[in-house]
């Protein structure tokens, strides 16, 4: 069985299958999508992360929606500031098709090995502080959301 | 040529993006993009446009230094340059890397090579053509060059020390907090492994962006001078070093001091801080508390 929620699993599977070209390109086409992934005006969101690390060049905003009647089922939407790097771009709207619909406490466990599958190793080497980023703060919004519920069901 | 690059002691080495425009059919010219952000030529670039990145292309794999002369020679072959082609440098970050790649194509002596002023942005800004098409050039014969110029515009660790033991001029061309040892790392930019905060004994701060206008372009001779003359007190014939944390940034200024100014002795410090920074029993001076 997959280490990874089946969404992500049918991403890392098809990025293993192109080339170093077709790669590359399929990640520009993510990276354009990111817009996708942003929030709406009107959405209300169960925690909102919004930031500027020194791991980026700009703000990037982690909102989450936890749907605890369907099994804490997560929905992840992101804003990227205009100077978020390409491959961050593209990490962002892979992760976000990836994990959205994934259980809060599965997001947590997914492993980070995954990366160099999708954006391959070269550019791993490369540019390796950029890759892991997002993946960082999706699950640090999902560990600080369940901290609070545990906390407010404790208090 | 405009008047602001008219004035500059080598205008020959800056293009507007004028200039550029009308010579992208030239097939004398080649278009170069290098940034920061690896993937973001692909997303559209200059026409005609090639990609040179720093690490892939530029560094060698397994030591900390440049590609050595076949590999130079080998980089220039795979996009149709020869030793009479006019290499155009562009990118992110107001230039940084096109600074450093035009660095790096000096260090082999590839003269015929200028830099877009305002780079990538104010190509974009003033709503030129991209395009996401990557040129196809024939491979070109380029001869290996004869040696690599690091003794002229390369300043390395043991040599920078000695520098600063002789009191010679050095220009670090970081951000404020890095120069007082605040950080060790460029504001919004991740840890690098530096050990430890501060600047080269003797350094004088003077921050790259200061070159550099709001859009990009480099400012006027008149400021520059106004900096590096009048307040850094630098002559045209000082032997300066400058420095940043991996070189990029100090290529910048080391073109503003070379080409924009003329001074005549200018090295850049590509080990940089995070050599300097880290190397043992090696002094450090700390302004930050």
């Amino acid at each position: 069985m997959s280490r990874y929620p089946a969404a992500l699993d049918e991403i890392i599977e098809l990025f293993e299958m192109l080339s170093e070209e077709e790669r590359r390109e399929l990640l520009i086409s993510y990276a354009d999508a990111a817009v996708r992934h942003e929030p709406a005006g009107d959405e209300v969101f169960d925690l909102e992360d919004v930031r500027k690390d020194e791991e980026c060049t700009d703000t990037v905003g982690v909102f989450l929606r936890v749907d605890e009647a369907d099994g804490d089922r997560v929905e992840f939407r992101i804003s990227l500031g205009s100077k978020v790097q390409t491959l961050t771009r593209a990490m962002t709207a892979i992760l976000c098709k990836g994990l959205n619909g994934t259980r809060a406490g599965a997001v947590l466990d997914v492993p980070a090995d995954f990366v160099p599958r999708i954006v391959g190793a070269e550019l791993v080497r490369l540019r390796s502080q950029t890759v892991y980023y997002v993946l960082g703060r999706m699950k640090a919004a999902v560990k600080v959301y369940l901290n609070r519920r545990r906390a407010a069901a404790a208090g | 040529m405009n008047d602001k690059i008219a004035a500059y002691a080598h205008p020959e080495v800056l293009v507007d993006t004028d200039w550029l425009a009308a010579h992208l059919e030239d097939p004398s010219v080649r278009v170069i993009e290098s940034n920061e952000d690896i993937l973001l030529y692909d997303t559209g670039h200059i026409p005609g446009a090639v990609h040179i990145d720093w690490r892939r292309d530029l560094n060698d794999a397994t030591i900390r230094d440049y590609v050595d002369e076949d590999g130079f020679a080998v980089l220039c072959s795979r996009h149709g340059i020869t030793p009479d082609t006019n290499v155009v440098f562009y990118g992110d970050k107001s230039n940084w890397w096109a600074c450093y790649a035009f660095w790096v194509f000096q260090l082999f002596g590839h003269d015929q090579a200028r830099v877009l002023d305002g780079g990538r942005a104010k190509w974009e800004v003033e709503g030129r053509t991209m395009t996401r098409e990557k040129p196809a050039y024939a491979p070109s014969d380029y001869p290996r060059p004869a040696r690599r110029r690091d003794d002229e515009i390369r300043a390395f660790q043991d040599q920078t020390l000695a520098h600063m033991r002789a009191g010679g001029p050095m220009v670090d061309v970081r951000s404020p907090g890095e120069f007082s040892g605040e950080i060790t790392h460029m504001p919004e930019y991740p840890q690098e492994g530096v050990l430890r905060g501060g600047h080269i004994p003797g350094a004088v701060s003077c921050p790259w962006a200061r070159a550099a206008q709001e859009d990009g372009t480099f400012k006027p001779v008149e400021q520059l001078r106004g900096i590096y003359q009048g307040e850094l007190g630098l002559g045209e014939d000082d032997d300066i070093i400058a420095y940043c944390r991996i070189g990029e940034r100090s290529s910048h200024t080391w073109f503003v001091l070379k080409y924009l100014l003329g001074y005549n002795r200018v090295r850049n410090y590509d080990g940089s801080w995070t050599e300097w920074g880290n190397m043992v029993r090696t002094p450090i001076e700390r302004t930050a508390g």
